[in-house]
């Protein structure tokens, strides 16, 4: 179907896609990559009057380090990221996370910023961007504030960001070194979406025992999150004996979600395998 | 799709019940409603203005309440359509006194989505319902909490007045 009529504007600065946003309010639309917005509009699910597309913005679409942090522009396309040498360094978790997003065609055009303000629940980045504790900036025409992605995500399809607000960047601070980390999702065939997706990160003390673990979990419920059970049943122990039982809570308190595709028991047991497989994936790569 | 859970409300089971029965203070605290009028005993219909993301839409249709059985049990109807997509399904609602300060909500309801809606929606149309749900909820708790402390205890005598007048005129009309 086509979508309705709409009127185009390429925003010239950010500044400029701000001062649209106010002045069209509820009619105006971010237009980042478009491959969550465009099939919905092409479904006349959403109408919006204006599209403000802010993909082109240069300002928004470069990776850089900065105070000890990689901060990556909100515009950055999942190609430009699973590519970039910066961020396959120090940020290895986000490469191989975004590597593993839709396709090629999604990941030429998708963009980080666009992904995590659709907050789609099976989308594949906030697994490790909660992982990664990143920081994500927004701005307003009133000045700019940077939220925790544990605080980003507040459910679905919804986020901390308010009309009249633009996603700018994400930062992240470097993994640090000899920290293992992995990715795993079970992909939904057709979409490529993450029916489950696990981000973890894992640090080992002096003795190979876990010293510091952080999990992601996306896919599972209406919004991403920390797996903390999981996080603290593996503090201080052996990571071969541990992994197993500290698995197991991966859906503990969770609402998980349910659709065509699972269940919402068949989700949770995903959780736990994902979450099992993610630690022993990332055990071998990490160095006490 | 079907959707089933309880939940529970920190007042006493016939303030849960009036306010259940309660269009205009329904109205308010269904995420996104519009209006809700009184069609006949037991009958509305509405208008809800639903946005979730970028997916917004206006939807209208009737609600139909059955089998009631005060202060404890009744069934829902609902029919709504709108340019994208349709909802048809019936749910029952029964609150169980837990003590005299709170009540237990249990709900269980089978639903039928339909249209454009479902084609990009299928992945996150039972979330989207449990999140309304659980807004609807807090919302009613939030209600019932300011009951409690008396906010709308003195408005309730000029409601209860207006209401038995807007039946009053509904029963006038519908003999015609």
């Amino acid at each position: 179907m086509y979508p309705s009529a709409f009127e185009y504007h390429r925003a010239s600065s950010v500044k400029d896609a701000l001062k649209m946003l106010a002045d069209y309010g509820e009619d105006g639309k971010l237009l980042a990559g478009g491959h969550s917005l465009v099939p919905i509009m092409k479904l006349r699910l959403a109408q919006p009057a204006h599209l403000i597309d802010i993909s082109g913005l240069p300002e928004l679409g470069a990776i850089r380090e900065e105070g000890g942090k990689i901060v990556i522009g909100a515009m950055t396309t999942h190609r430009a990221v699973e590519s970039s040498s910066l961020v396959r360094a120090k940020l290895g978790l986000l490469a191989e996370c975004a590597a593993l997003i839709g396709d090629i065609q999604v990941r030429n055009r998708g963009t980080i910023g666009g992904s995590i303000a659709h907050a789609d629940p099976a989308a594949d980045y906030p697994a490790a961007i909660l992982a990664l504790e990143a920081e994500i900036k927004i701005e307003s025409v009133s000045g700019s504030r940077t939220v925790k992605a544990e605080d980003f995500f507040i459910d679905l399809m919804t986020t901390a960001v308010r009309p009249g607000e633009i996603v700018t960047e994400v930062a992240l601070a470097p993994i640090s070194t000899g920290c293992g980390f992995a990715y795993l999702k079970h992909r939904q065939p057709a979409s490529g979406f993450a029916m489950v997706g696990v981000a973890v990160l894992l640090a080992l003390g002096k003795s190979r025992t876990c010293e510091r673990a952080r999990v992601g979990i996306t896919g599972l419920a209406a919004k991403p999150f920390r797996a903390r059970a999981v996080e603290s049943a593996l503090a201080g122990k052996d990571p071969a004996q541990a992994f197993a039982s500290a698995a197991a809570h991966a859906a503990d308190g969770i609402d998980a979600m349910s659709d065509i595709h699972a269940a919402a028991d068949f989700r949770a047991e995903l959780a736990r395998v994902y979450t099992r497989r993610a630690l022993e994936m990332a055990l071998p790569r990490a160095k006490a | 799709m079907k959707l089933s859970g309880e939940t529970v409300l920190s007042a006493p089971r016939e303030w849960v019940w009036d306010l259940f029965n309660d269009p205009q203070r329904l109205s308010k605290l269904i995420p996104g409603c519009e209006k809700l009028e009184i069609l006949g005993p037991d009958e509305y219909s509405g208008t809800l203005n639903v946005g979730i993301a970028s997916v917004k839409g206006v939807y209208s249709g009737k609600l139909k309440l059955e089998d009631k059985r005060a202060p404890e049990h009744y069934r829902m109807l609902v029919d709504g359509k709108g340019k994208q997509g349709f909802i048809r399904g019936s749910g029952t609602l029964d609150l169980e006194a837990r003590n005299a300060k709170s009540t237990t909500i249990k709900y269980a309801g089978d639903v039928q989505i339909g249209g454009p809606l479902v084609q990009v929606g299928q992945r996150v149309i039972d979330s989207a319902a449990k999140m309304m749900l659980g807004q609807f909820f807090a919302a009613a708790e939030a209600e019932l909490q300011a009951e409690a402390s008396g906010k709308v205890a003195r408005q309730g005598i000029f409601l209860n007045l207006w209401r038995s007048i807007v039946r009053l005129f509904a029963r006038f009309f519908r003999r015609q």
